[in-house]
């Protein structure tokens, strides 16, 4: 019981901190930075990373697990090809080819899923073995060189218009955020995820039918790849298999970011979604700084570079005063215990 | 308590945008965007030296950013912050032609104008392309250039790509071409594929200088082909007796170049490439250029021809042992 809710404050302090991030980084971006807080700059803060924010949300469950996806990146472009050449070469209607799309998605993560829970192999072994299956069957089918194009305009729209004042395709993910927090917290199904990272032997005592759950979150993460996949050809009007390069790890880092203990067992959605969004304010954020400058050259031009610099920061000190104020919290219990039983003495 | 603190923040978060206004761009300056296809590339870090020295003669903001990985939506993403910081017009080297369209499309419905140079966008993404080479142009220097190092005469041999690709085809047709008008003296005796690999290159550079013991020259019309086939008239103590030329970047074949092994790089000027594009981006924006013009002055580059909608940069540079030294990309 007290450790269960020391966890929870836990949680919920990292959660505070992550929230008071994105606070500072508003604020200073708004006041350093040129066009910011505008209605089209907020748009894009949000367009630009729907698809790394979908596989963060969906990589969370699979992380509770002890597991680790790494080819959701390589899936996107295997789904972005997919997609492309079932639109393009078969005439199939897009909104059925995206469909299709997440099944095909959806079936990749079943590849992983067997191979982790029947087999038995380590998701990082396995994942990285479809990492370079997933791209390497993308790129075979495109000689490496084709892509796909001529989407029509109607489709086009999902990943360039607005509804309501946001980008359409955020609505997409809010309501996939909403089904994994839904699943994940309010579920005895997703409770399970937990109680599996936390000890698989003991969730299996308890009766959890283990190599089921854990598949499950991986045909997810596969499927919702599947759907990153469509968003990010709707938004870019082409699908080519280097579609989604490189994804998997910004979306660990949102999830670790957020909380999530990396050894399964801890964490939640809204911690995600938080690190997810402190992720993508600092990429967009940086891009608005023309007036000052660094090393030499107007901050927004080194860009992509800085925020790479900073994400490493970022995650690396949200993971030290994690683990910090946790020692501190274990070492003030053991102080208090031995002063009770001094007492008691 | 901590709930409280967690609202409260929220609260503040959600006022921020009312509480706060946009700061106005000053306009009195030009300000020009400039896309290369990546931003390490030595090539465009050349093309970027000679935007600058535009801008600077224009007196113009000159912005430079591109991707730094393979990524294909980070074109599109820096093209849409361009569109929110207002610039007037975006100079772009598209790397995924389609994907680029859609954010080029994008800002010009914004007001934004969009010159392309080096690859091209679709057409009604941009107002003008600035080309660097004709097909015309490429071919031609590469045979005149054979031709004045082996005396208009004597087997020569092509090195390409891949049979299938359609610029090389392009451009080894003009080769033949003009051989057949102005060159009946030489003789085009194979032309190999090396699938864009240097050793592949390598390889069948060997095979064509025991198969042609006359072989003049060899003409490289793919860059990994250029190294690879020097290396092979290297190999087989052939310096000087056959004449290596080609189509590719100074920097990669300047060892050979000063060692006497291969003789001329062709290519163009990749520094005034990006002068030019810069030049006419200004111009487009101004309304000095617009559709239709037959010629463009650009600076000190001097007079350009428009060809549809396409500005010319002009005859490709060739790069010999006397001036190599002098680029570095």
């Amino acid at each position: 019981m007290s450790q269960s809710t020391s966890l929870k404050s836990l949680l919920a302090r990292h959660e505070a901190v992550l929230v008071l991030v994105i606070i500072v980084e508003v604020v200073f971006f708004q006041t350093l930075g040129r066009n910011f807080l505008v209605g089209r700059n907020i748009s894009n803060v949000f367009r630009h990373s729907v698809e790394i924010g979908l596989l963060a949300v969906a990589m969370t469950p699979v992380i509770l697990t002890g597991g680790i996806d790494l080819s959701v990146g390589s899936m996107m472009g295997l789904c972005a090809v997919l997609f492309g050449m079932m639109v393009n070469s078969l005439g199939l209607d897009p909104w059925v080819a995206g469909l299709a799309a997440i099944a095909f998605g959806a079936l990749g993560g079943g590849l992983n899923a067997v191979l982790i829970t029947r087999l038995n192999l380590p998701p990082l072994i396995v994942t990285l073995g479809t990492f370079s299956l997933f791209r390497g069957l993308a790129e075979a089918l495109t000689k490496g060189a084709e892509s796909y194009s001529g989407f029509p305009q109607s489709f086009l729209a999902l990943g360039n218009s607005n509804i309501a004042g946001l980008p359409a395709q955020i609505w997409v993910f809010f309501a996939v955020a909403a089904g994994i927090w839904v699943l994940v917290h309010h579920t005895t199904f997703g409770r399970s995820f937990r109680a599996i990272g936390f000890s698989p032997e003991g969730a299996r005592y308890a009766g959890i039918p283990v190599a089921r759950n854990t598949s499950l979150a991986y045909v997810i993460a596969g499927a919702v790849a599947g759907l990153a996949a469509v968003i990010l050809v709707s938004r870019l009007g082409e699908a080519r298999a280097n579609a989604g390069i490189g994804y998997e790890l910004l979306a660990i880092t949102a999830v670790v970011l957020g909380g999530v203990s990396i050894f399964g067992g801890s964490g939640t959605v809204g911690g995600t979604l938080l690190g997810w969004v402190a992720l993508a304010i600092l990429n967009n954020g940086l891009t608005r700084i023309s007036d000052y400058r660094i090393m030499d050259q107007p901050v927004a031009s080194v860009a992509r570079e800085l925020s790479g610099l900073l994400t490493g920061v970022l995650l690396l000190a949200a993971l030290a005063i994690g683990a910090s104020t946790k020692t501190l919290a274990v070492r003030r219990a053991r102080k208090q215990s031995l002063a009770q039983k001094s007492a008691t003495s | 308590m901590k709930n409280r603190t967690f609202f409260a923040a929220l609260a503040l978060l959600a006022t921020l945008p009312f509480t706060s206004c946009s700061k106005s761009e000053s306009k009195s300056k030009l300000t020009i965007a400039l896309l290369p296809k990546s931003k390490g590339n030595q090539y465009f870090v050349t093309c970027e030296k000679g935007a600058r020295t535009a801008a600077a003669e224009l007196g113009a903001e000159l912005k430079f950013d591109g991707p730094i990985n393979s990524d294909p939506a980070k074109q599109n993403e820096i093209v849409e912050n361009w569109i929110t910081d207002g610039v007037d017009v975006i100079v772009a080297a598209c790397e995924n032609k389609d994907s680029i369209s859609t954010a080029l499309k994008k800002a010009q419905s914004a007001g934004i104008k969009v010159v392309t140079y080096d690859a091209d966008s679709q057409m009604d993404a941009r107002t003008f392309f600035v080309n660097q080479a004709t097909a015309k142009g490429i071919g031609e220097q590469l045979i005149d250039t054979a031709a004045s190092l082996t005396g208009s005469e004597g087997e020569f041999a092509i090195i390409t790509g891949t049979l299938t690709a359609a610029n090389l085809n392009e451009w080894i047709k003009h080769i033949k071409d003009r051989q057949a008008d102005a060159y009946p003296k030489m003789k085009l005796v194979d032309i190999k594929p090396c699938d864009d690999q240097k050793d592949k290159a390598q390889q069948e550079a060997t095979n064509l200088l025991s198969a042609y013991p006359n072989l003049k020259a060899i003409i490289a019309v793919c860059s990994p082909a250029v190294p690879g086939a020097a290396e092979a008239v290297k190999q087989a103590g052939k310096t000087g007796a056959v004449k290596v030329l080609g189509l590719g970047l100074p920097s990669e074949n300047k060892a050979y170049v000063k060692e006497g092994v291969t003789q001329a790089v062709i290519l163009w000027n990749v520094e005034e490439l990006g002068y030019l594009a810069v030049m006419a981006g200004a111009a487009v924006a101004k309304g000095e250029l617009v559709a239709g013009a037959t010629e463009f002055a650009a600076g000190k580059l001097g007079t350009k021809s428009v060809v549809g909608d396409n500005i010319i940069l002009g005859k490709p540079f060739v790069f010999t042992k006397d001036n190599i030294d002098k680029f570095d990309f």
